[in-house]
């Protein structure tokens, strides 16, 4: 950023002109997608429903054994069924994309060679795309609204802001991860591992209120933990996520996100060298 | 990011200076899975390249068409996409003036679950088209590859000749004033192959600038100014064309001669 000051001409400015790239061909980059939600309905018999059927069989799941079997409900918030719902959810987006972009580069090889695109552009597909099967699962959460009967209250706006955040969140991390794998596989491994745990350290099946509060800021690293509380905070507007937490999260995804795009920066001429 | 760099007042359709450029070796397919993973538990982490570009300094003037030689694909391959910049080199420099459109293995892209309007839009897409400017000419490309009527069909499985000329006819309907293309013209039919000579020359009389890669140099001399040769140490050569060939047919010949006695070797 401090060349593109000292220059004087915010239009040299790589990151400008990355963004301005991108929107040019937003085109190509509705078609992949549209290209990638096609596969996915067109090779199940069942098709759309598996969107539904696959979190929602995670969430019931989830649901019976913390809540009937362990009598653990108390670690969430109540409703906990709409609790989970709200958790499983968003999570699957992420677990998606995350999966996902441990593949990208193996997957675009060919496309890779001629390709006069942003080599970002494979990278934002799969986040699209994930996100979009996301938006098209939240009938489950409406669902869930009604057997609880349970009804939003005004921070309910927040939700589309956490929709954003844990795009900006996943596109950060992706940048990363994508290259990162494309130039030592064995790191797609780790990346499934690491995913893994996550599930257990983000506050899906609990709240962050549940945790020490010494521990509960560094858990906010986390980028999750304030994107699922900004989901939550429209149902539970007082315990969805500590103000603090939040400031924290917001803050480690822009440093996430500065990061990645140093990284890939950094990694793209080898990753084309891979192609 | 905008990687690839146009400079408009440049002189010359695309300038090399001093580049080079070592890819990474292809895996081996012997020894499967086991075997690499055991070696990468050993921390055999660091993957062996090979320059595929030593030292090249050369320039291709708006309107020249030239044809690239060598023993090897990938080394002729690393050249068209250094001079598209769809790599990068690892060091010296690559300037061009206007967008050059690879055409390398474009057929591959072509998904058979899509159907042959949605594979246009997208490899036209790829190669830097708007919709808009697709939608002007998928009638004639489809037509072109003779699947006119076919336009809302699956590709499905389409003979490889038919996903060639589909890939060609939509590359070229890029209208872009500069083509690198990688073996198109060694396969196909021949009377396909006619056609997209006939649209070469038609596009160089119009002033359009080519970059051909070709390991079957024969028939193609008439169509090509000069040629530029990448010998077995990745250095490259200006020729003209005959002795461009000249010397790919020798490089070819020391190469067989090499391979026989190592064979012989081998069975005792």
């Amino acid at each position: 950023m401090d060349a593109c000051v000292r220059r004087g001409l915010a239009s040299d400015c790589p990151i400008v002109i990355a963004v301005r790239t991108i929107w040019e061909h937003r085109q190509v980059l509705r078609m992949l997608v549209r290209r990638d939600l096609q596969r996915q309905y067109t090779t199940f018999r069942l098709g759309y429903l598996w969107t539904l059927l696959e979190p929602l069989g995670m969430a019931a799941v989830l649901w019976f054994v913390f809540s009937v079997l362990l009598g653990a409900r108390s670690f969430g918030l109540s409703p906990y069924l709409l609790f989970i719902v709200l958790g499983v959810l968003p999570w699957w987006w992420f677990l998606k994309g995350m999966r996902a972009s441990t593949k990208v580069f193996r997957r675009a090889r060919g496309e890779l060679i001629f390709s006069l695109l942003p080599t970002q552009i494979w990278i934002l597909r799969v986040i699209i795309s994930s996100g979009i099967e996301f938006v098209l699962s939240l009938p489950i959460l409406i669902i869930a609204m009604a057997i609880t009967q349970s009804i939003p209250g005004p921070l309910i706006v927040l939700f589309p802001v956490a929709m954003v955040m844990q795009f900006i969140a996943m596109y950060g991390l992706a940048l990363i991860i994508a290259p990162a794998v494309a130039l030592t596989p064995d790191l797609g491994r780790t990346v499934r591992i690491v995913l893994r745990s996550l599930f257990y350290f983000t506050p899906i099946l609990y709240t962050l209120g549940r945790i020490p509060e010494v521990l509960q800021n560094v858990a906010a690293i986390n980028p999750l933990v304030g994107v699922f509380g900004l989901y939550r905070i429209g149902w539970w507007p007082d315990e969805a996520i500590p103000p603090s937490a939040l400031v924290v999260s917001v803050a480690s995804t822009l440093v996430i996100v500065v990061i990645g795009v140093i990284v890939f920066h950094r990694l793209e001429p080898r990753v084309l060298k891979e192609a | 990011m905008a990687r690839i760099r146009i400079e408009p007042n440049l002189e010359s359709a695309v300038d090399f200076r001093h580049v080079s450029l070592a890819l990474p070796k292809r895996k081996r397919r012997q020894g499967g899975g086991r075997r690499q993973r055991l070696r990468r538990l050993a921390g055999e982490t660091r993957r062996e390249e090979f320059a595929a570009v030593t030292d090249a300094s050369f320039t291709v003037h708006p309107g020249e068409s030239v044809l690239v030689l060598g023993a090897r694909s990938a080394h002729r391959r690393a050249l068209l996409r250094l001079a598209a910049g769809t790599v990068l080199p690892d060091s010296g420099t690559v300037e061009r003036r206007f967008l050059w459109v690879p055409m390398i293995d474009l057929a591959r892209t072509l998904g058979r679950g899509f159907t042959v309007r949605h594979n246009i839009y997208l490899l036209g897409g790829l190669l830097g088209m708007t919709p808009d400017q697709v939608a002007e000419f998928v009638a004639d490309i489809a037509d072109s590859a003779g699947l006119a009527s076919k336009l809302d069909r699956h590709l499905g499985q389409a003979p490889a000749s038919v996903r060639q000329k589909l890939a060609w006819t939509t590359a070229m309907a890029t209208n872009a004033q500069a083509f690198a293309i990688d073996e198109v013209l060694a396969v196909g039919e021949p009377a396909f192959r006619a056609q997209c000579f006939a649209h070469i020359a038609e596009l160089r009389s119009r002033g359009v600038t080519f970059l051909v890669a070709s390991e079957a140099p024969r028939q193609l001399d008439a169509h090509f100014d000069r040629s530029l040769y990448i010998d077995d140490e990745s250095r490259i050569h200006a020729l003209d064309v005959d002795g461009g060939i000249e010397r790919m047919r020798a490089a070819r010949r020391a190469l067989r001669s090499d391979e026989d006695p190592q064979d012989s070797e081998d069975d005792n």
